[in-house]
């Protein structure tokens, strides 16, 4: 494990995570690289016969019967959107033509 | 006594022998936020013309009929604004309840306003906030602890009955604990999901914050609950709080020693000392915990899991369905999503996000191992009282080090409680905490019951 985040490292993250940051934000990545370096704890530990745990219920595939229930109308769930059109979320293109 | 200033075991009885009526109840509320609330700032936003109405019409005869009740800003509230303390969402109304809120709605009780916490929940503080920090009401110059800071500062203010609040690791207890209120963190998936603002999906818990147990316990058995919009929901019926126990005969309670680290503030570690005693003589046996985990690894696992969920669950955040667009994420979120996103990403997901998920195998078998030996833990929620206003800034890792005694048995999705069992020198609270195995919140219940019989550290009030 790498403790230290590089510029290159930092770069691709912000691209990653789509956030944008200013230059006075680049401490940033000091504090990943701190934050890096204190999780190394957990190399104390042998873990190589354990198996992950992703949440303490254990439960898997959770169905429901295919019914139609409540749900929101297209008015209500369009009423937040900053931009619609004819019924639907404007977004930014994401192909270009 | 002022009507605002009754618990509500007093307020539901006072409504039911007609003393006062719910609007009584519900003008006292806002009269003391009026007078309290710009300095404690423990509300983003109140709802008093639809709380009034609502009280005109309230049945007393539900559980919390006429009750005032302050709701965390994460929890979504149909038509009223919903930020978690994040300017990104400034502008958003809901368009349907949380299903905790449905739950609360039915039993009758009145949302007075939505509650102040660190921006989407990060933090122990609440100075992530971008609505302001909130201020302790024992003294204004502290922080209330976080991330529901504001629903602790508004119960210990008496600016209402009862809340909600959130818990992923400490956000219940440790506000509690440094505001001297009752903080019920319930078993993970004992309470919905669905519709409180994810954080870290994998141990998010809402529950009750409070001025006395029963009154957490009541709030608890309404919100908790199979839900089928939410995958990981405990598949039982409601939770119902068991009979009081008059002594702990039997009872066998583990004291982590770990549990006080070298950096404890001496006057916690005697305040838990005397609440020993005070369990010895109800009958409990004291069995002193030398092997328990060292809560470091907590730190470390908590702050990979969190990142990394974080950084899933705020990808959502894209200013096209609500709300604004990435930009108006503040530092403390930003930093969070991109080490999530650094510990999710190609070549470090197995050294980072899986070794983790392991060390929570050894952390959940760890438990399971002490409480062969012991019927439940109990210890100090935080390593010190509340600390003053400033003290997160700048610290990347403010919350996990303050909440590594708390961080252990959320992560092993256990219930626990904080409870008021002293002042420091300063008259700031001091929170015990009580923690039992996956889904007992009853042993929680009887044993904090009890303490609280017998202690009256809950009946103080802050000088506002």
């Amino acid at each position: 494990m790498s403790k230290v985040i590089s510029d290159q490292d930092f770069a691709h993250i912000v691209q990653l995570s789509n956030l944008e940051i200013k230059p006075e934000e680049n401490f940033i990545k000091d504090q990943l690289s701190q934050t890096a370096e204190y999780i190394e704890v957990l190399n104390e530990l042998d873990t190589q016969n354990v198996t992950p745990t992703f949440q303490v219920n254990h439960k898997k595939n959770v169905f429901r019967s295919d019914e139609v229930g409540e749900s929101l109308s297209q008015d209500s769930a369009l009423s937040q959107a900053p931009q619609s059109h004819q019924g639907y979320f404007k977004t930014k293109a994401t192909i270009k033509k | 006594m002022n009507l605002n200033e009754l618990n509500l075991q007093q307020a539901r009885q006072g409504l039911r022998e007609k003393k006062f009526s719910a609007k009584d109840l519900v003008t006292a509320c806002f009269s003391q936020i009026k007078k309290h609330d710009q300095d404690i700032n423990a509300f983003v936003s109140t709802f008093e013309k639809e709380a009034l109405k609502a009280a005109e019409s309230a049945d007393i005869s539900l559980p919390l009929g006429g009750i005032p009740i302050a709701i965390k800003d994460n929890f979504l509230t149909k038509n009223q604004l919903t930020t978690a303390s994040s300017k990104l969402l400034d502008n958003y109304l809901p368009q349907y309840d949380a299903t905790t809120i449905k739950k609360i709605k039915a039993a009758g009780a009145i949302i007075i306003g939505k509650t102040n916490l660190d921006a989407w929940a990060h933090g122990s503080s609440t100075e992530t906030s971008d609505f302001g920090t909130t201020k302790n009401p024992w003294n204004q110059n502290h922080l209330p602890g976080g991330s529901s800071g504001g629903s602790a500062a508004a119960i210990a203010a008496h600016e209402a009955i009862i809340a909600t609040g959130s818990e992923t690791a400490g956000s219940i207890r440790q506000p509690s604990s440094w505001c001297g209120v009752v903080g019920f963190k319930p078993s993970y998936g004992r309470v919905s999901r669905y519709g409180v603002i994810a954080m870290k999906s994998s141990t998010d818990s809402p529950g009750p914050i409070a001025k006395t147990v029963d009154d957490a316990a009541d709030l608890l058995e309404i919100m908790s609950g199979h839900d089928p919009y939410d995958a990981t929901s405990i598949d039982e019926a409601p939770w119902k709080k068991p009979a009081p126990l008059s002594n702990l005969k039997g009872l066998k309670l583990g004291l982590p020693l770990c549990y006080f680290p070298p950096q404890i503030q001496p006057e916690i570690k005697e305040a838990i000392l005397r609440s020993v005693e005070i369990f010895k003589k109800l009958g409990a046996e004291i069995i002193e915990l030398s092997d328990v985990l060292d809560p470091k690894y907590s730190i470390a696992v908590y702050t990979i899991l969190q990142r990394s969920e974080v950084s899933s669950n705020l990808a959502r955040f894209d200013g096209i369905r609500y709300g604004h667009d990435r930009s108006f994420f503040g530092e403390e979120a930003k930093r969070r999503i991109m080490l999530g996103t650094y510990s999710l990403s190609s070549g470090y997901y197995d050294a980072y996000y899986t070794k983790a998920q392991k060390v929570r195998t050894l952390i959940c078998q760890d438990f399971d191992k002490q409480f062969q030996k012991v019927d439940a833990f109990i210890g100090p929620v935080s390593p010190t009282t509340a600390l003053k206003v400033g003290a997160s800034k700048g610290q990347a890792m403010f919350g996990e080090i303050q909440d590594m005694l708390v961080e252990p048995s959320s992560i092993a999705g256990l219930p626990g409680i904080s409870i008021p069992c002293a002042f420091d020198k300063n008259y700031l609270p001091i929170g015990l905490q009580i923690i039992a195995p996956q889904k007992r919140e009853d042993i929680v219940y009887q044993i904090a019951k009890i303490f609280e019989d017998h202690t009256d550290y809950h009946l103080k009030k802050p000088t506002l």
